[in-house]
């Protein structure tokens, strides 16, 4: 306070006002013991007894009576000294002097008259003092005791001025403050209480005085807050710890209160505070609710959320937005959306729907343009940001990465269709598999038969050619009407073309045969009981079987590790080890075709691996290209020319051996030769099986 | 010369296989049903039955089941489009020598046969 530092400053030095001084000078500096007149002027003895006040002592000279009335205005001065001043002059100073202030003390001089002092004390003089013998020490002795008297009436005055001051601040305080007071005297009964206290328990004025805290407060809002433990009988410790009380009122609203005590006084005095925090807790539980919903809901969420202002900039957007968009979510804060979701940066339809109209869009697709140029399909909805006055602020767009979903929807339909395919090969196989049987049974029989007419002709030319020379008339007219009619018919043509038409049926019919042969195997498999079989024993039968097809290009190189016995479809295992050993020597012929090679090698290898077996067959064939792997399971995909495949044999033993609940792999290069790695699982479980 | 018995529900397939093996130098048998070929069985000797599975009021099986008990010196052999559906172990039980896929292949049928009837 500016007040303060004034007294201190004052206390520090002290500020005396003199007319009739000599002028200004440093007291401290003036000789001790310079001799003094008995008469005349008595400023030196004057400025010698300042002296003897101390070191801090600040002459303020005045060289009138305005001068020193202007001085006298000072809150900070002292003391001041009427110098041996003319009668006149003293007269015009009091006269003239405001009511309060600095003490004045007026120096007579030796030749005055007796009536000078009494005149000073009627004007209003604090003290008087006559130059004379001890003036010295009376001088300094009487400044002195009036500057101490002085500046005790200045403090005392002060320290009543800042009591008023505190207790009107204490009393506006009390009043207005909206936090209820109570206090309490020893014995815990209710001395003191505010309004607040008032209109919050709906207490009349006075009720309370007396009462325990019992009667004034509501018992819920007690026992919820254990308040009795905050008014503790004298002499107990008071806990530190203000505590959380909540109760319902009259009108059924909950409130919430902050309680603390004090104790005020030796007396046992406590100041119960209840400040009502009913908001602040509700809000900080909002807060708590709005942060947890962030972290839990918005941070984590699967979905990208992103936050568009009205120029149609992301405000916000959570970490999955920054996964899909392929930007980190801060770097996204200010990037036009346009620049994402549409590919002509414009601000895309159903975020100007939002921003512009209030227009709500919900699971609409469409496409980002990302910045590495990938595609993704996303699924997005988007909603107005309302402000208070249903005003937009801006859009909120929810969206999803579609990519796995557009995925698993092509899959689902894949193989559904498969399943379908699967169903209408079955039936096609059944109605076919019996015609095409014994059509391709009475072709090739047709074909002997057609040997054996071959050779009859044969002879009937050989019995012409023999009768012609001597026949008959009658005869050589039957034999020229027998070549006319072989003309007629064409008869060496059709000899020749019926071989060829014949076994070109052959081969059409061998060819459905195949077809319906895979078709059966791809659509029907499973619903029989399993048997134990060894299965070097499978490999090998099936090896025999191929083995005179393929002898001449091939070399069989056969690795059997000795094998328990493993519960299998031994048929199922059979197919399987057929085509891909015929894969394997066709691999080869493609080899020997193109003249890359003479011969191959077919490396077959048994061995016993995870708690199951695994048959190798390995060729040195044309391999695989890498492009090709990932489908070469695939339902129909072949690589064979049109008609050589149905491409239904990888993928039917593909099948076979996933039934198994083994694995089929396959490793390759092209003009490297492949191999193919079928591991069947040793059934550990005989009772989930079909039957 | 020995007894061929061939069954089958359909005559295309009983026609086609007798024209195949005509020349095979067997004596060759047709039932159109299983319960004509349980009735050559009672009055012939049959070396060898080839029997189709699925017909109409008793399997193949079934029927070879019957034979095995009625003439267990025949061989039985099963020829059939639908393997999937055979019990294998049940095929062990009854005895049956071999099985043909049809559509059969010409002279895997015949090599086959040949085995059983030199």
């Amino acid at each position: 306070m500016a007040g303060a530092h004034r007294e201190e400053r004052a206390a520090a030095v002290a500020r005396i006002a003199v007319l009739g001084a000599e002028g200004p000078g440093d007291v401290t500096r003036l000789p001790s013991g310079s001799p003094l007149g008995d008469s005349g002027s008595s400023e030196s003895g004057t400025f010698l007894a300042l002296g003897r006040l101390g070191a801090k002592v600040e002459i303020l000279p005045a060289g009138n009576v305005d001068d020193c009335l202007r001085l006298s205005r000072e809150p900070s001065l002292d003391l001041i000294l009427l110098d041996c001043c003319p009668r006149e002059v003293v007269e015009a100073f009091f006269s003239a002097r405001p009511g309060q202030g600095a003490p004045v003390v007026v120096i007579i001089p030796a030749d005055a008259s007796e009536s000078a002092a009494l005149d000073a004390f009627r004007h209003g003089a604090s003290d008087c003092v006559r130059v004379g013998g001890e003036y010295v020490e009376v001088l300094a002795l009487v400044a002195m005791e009036q500057i101490q008297r002085w500046r005790g009436l200045r403090e005392k005055e002060a320290a009543r001025d800042k009591i008023e001051w505190l207790e009107r601040l204490n009393q506006a305080i009390v009043t207005e403050i909206p936090v209820s007071l109570l206090v309490l005297d020893g014995h815990r009964r209710v001395v003191e209480w505010n309004p607040e206290f008032q209109r919050t328990f709906d207490c009349g004025p006075g009720e309370a005085r007396g009462a325990e805290i019992r009667d004034v407060l509501p018992a819920p809002l007690i026992a919820d807050g254990q308040l009795m433990e905050l008014v503790p009988a004298l002499g107990e410790p008071l806990p530190k710890r203000p505590r959380l009380a909540r109760f319902t009122d009259a009108e059924g609203k909950d409130l919430v209160f902050d309680v603390r005590s004090q104790r005020l006084d030796a007396e046992g005095h406590l100041l119960l505070t209840l400040s009502n925090v009913t908001k602040t807790e509700l809000m900080s539980r909002r807060l708590g609710e709005l942060e947890r919903f962030n972290e839990h809901v918005v941070q984590s969420i699967n979905s990208a959320l992103v936050v568009i202002d009205l120029e149609g900039r992301i405000s916000y957007a959570n970490p999955t937005a920054g996964q899909i968009l392929k930007i980190s979510e801060a770097d996204l804060a200010g990037r036009p959306i346009g620049e994402f979701l549409s590919s002509t940066d414009k601000m895309p339809a159903v975020v100007e729907m939002a921003l512009e109209k209030g227009v709500h869009s919900r699971g609409r697709e469409m496409v980002l343009s990302l910045a590495d140029g990938a595609a993704v399909p996303i699924g997005i909805s988007c909603t107005p940001l309302l402000g208070d006055h249903d005003e937009i602020q801006g859009a909120v767009a929810i969206f999803q990465d579609l990519s796995e979903i557009k995925e698993l929807q092509r899959q689902v339909l894949q193989q559904e269709k498969m399943a379908s395919i699967g169903q209408l090969a079955a039936g096609i196989a059944h109605e076919i598999n019996n015609p095409v049987g014994f059509i391709h049974a009475n072709l090739a029989q047709m074909s002997e038969y057609l040997d054996d007419l071959g050779l009859y002709l044969d002879s009937v030319d050989e019995l012409k050619r023999v009768v012609s020379a001597e026949a008959s008339e009658e005869g050589a007219r039957a034999l020229r009407s027998l070549d006319d009619l072989a003309r007629k018919i064409d008869l060496d043509y059709l000899r020749g073309d019926f071989g060829s038409a014949l076994r070109e049926s052959l081969e059409g019919s061998e060819r459905i045969r195949h077809i319906v042969s895979d078709l059966r195997d791809f659509s029907h498999r499973g619903g029989v009981k399993k048997s134990s079989a060894d299965i070097n024993q499978c490999v090998d039968s099936t090896a025999n079987i191929v083995w005179t097809m393929m002898k001449h290009s091939v070399e069989l190189e056969k690795n059997y590790a000795e094998l328990p016995e493993l519960r299998c479809h031994p048929m199922q295992i059979k197919q399987v080890l057929m085509n891909l050993l015929v894969n394997a020597y066709q691999a080869i012929e493609e080899n020997v075709e193109d003249g890359s090679a003479t011969r191959g090698v077919i490396e077959i290898t048994t061995r016993e691996r995870d708690a199951g077996i695994e048959i190798a067959i390995r060729d040195t064939g044309a391999g695989i290209a890498e492009s090709n792997l990932p489908r070469i399971f695939d339902p129909f995909y072949t690589t064979k020319e049109v008609g050589a495949g149905t491409g239904l044999g990888l993928s039917t033993s593909y099948g076979i051996v996933k039934q198994h609940g083994g694995e089929m792999t396959v490793s390759s290069e092209l003009g490297q030769g492949a191999c193919f790695r079928v591991w069947l699982p040793h059934d550990l479980d005989e009772a989930s099986e079909p039957t | 010369m020995a007894n061929l018995l061939i069954v089958d529900d359909d005559a295309g397939i009983l026609s086609a296989l007798r024209r195949t093996l005509r020349r095979e130098g067997w004596n060759i048998l047709l039932a159109g049903s299983p319960s004509e070929a349980l009735e050559i069985i009672d009055q012939n000797r049959v070396d060898l039955i080839l029997s189709d599975h699925k017909m109409p009021g008793m399997t193949g099986t079934e029927l070879l089941g019957e034979v095995s008990r009625r003439s267990p010196e025949t061989v039985r052999i099963l020829i059939t489009g639908w393997s999937e559906a055979i019990d294998e172990d049940e095929l062990a039980r009854i005895g049956v020598g071999a099985m043909v896929s049809k559509p059969w292949d010409d002279a895997e049928l015949k090599a086959v046969l040949r085995q059983y009837l030199a």
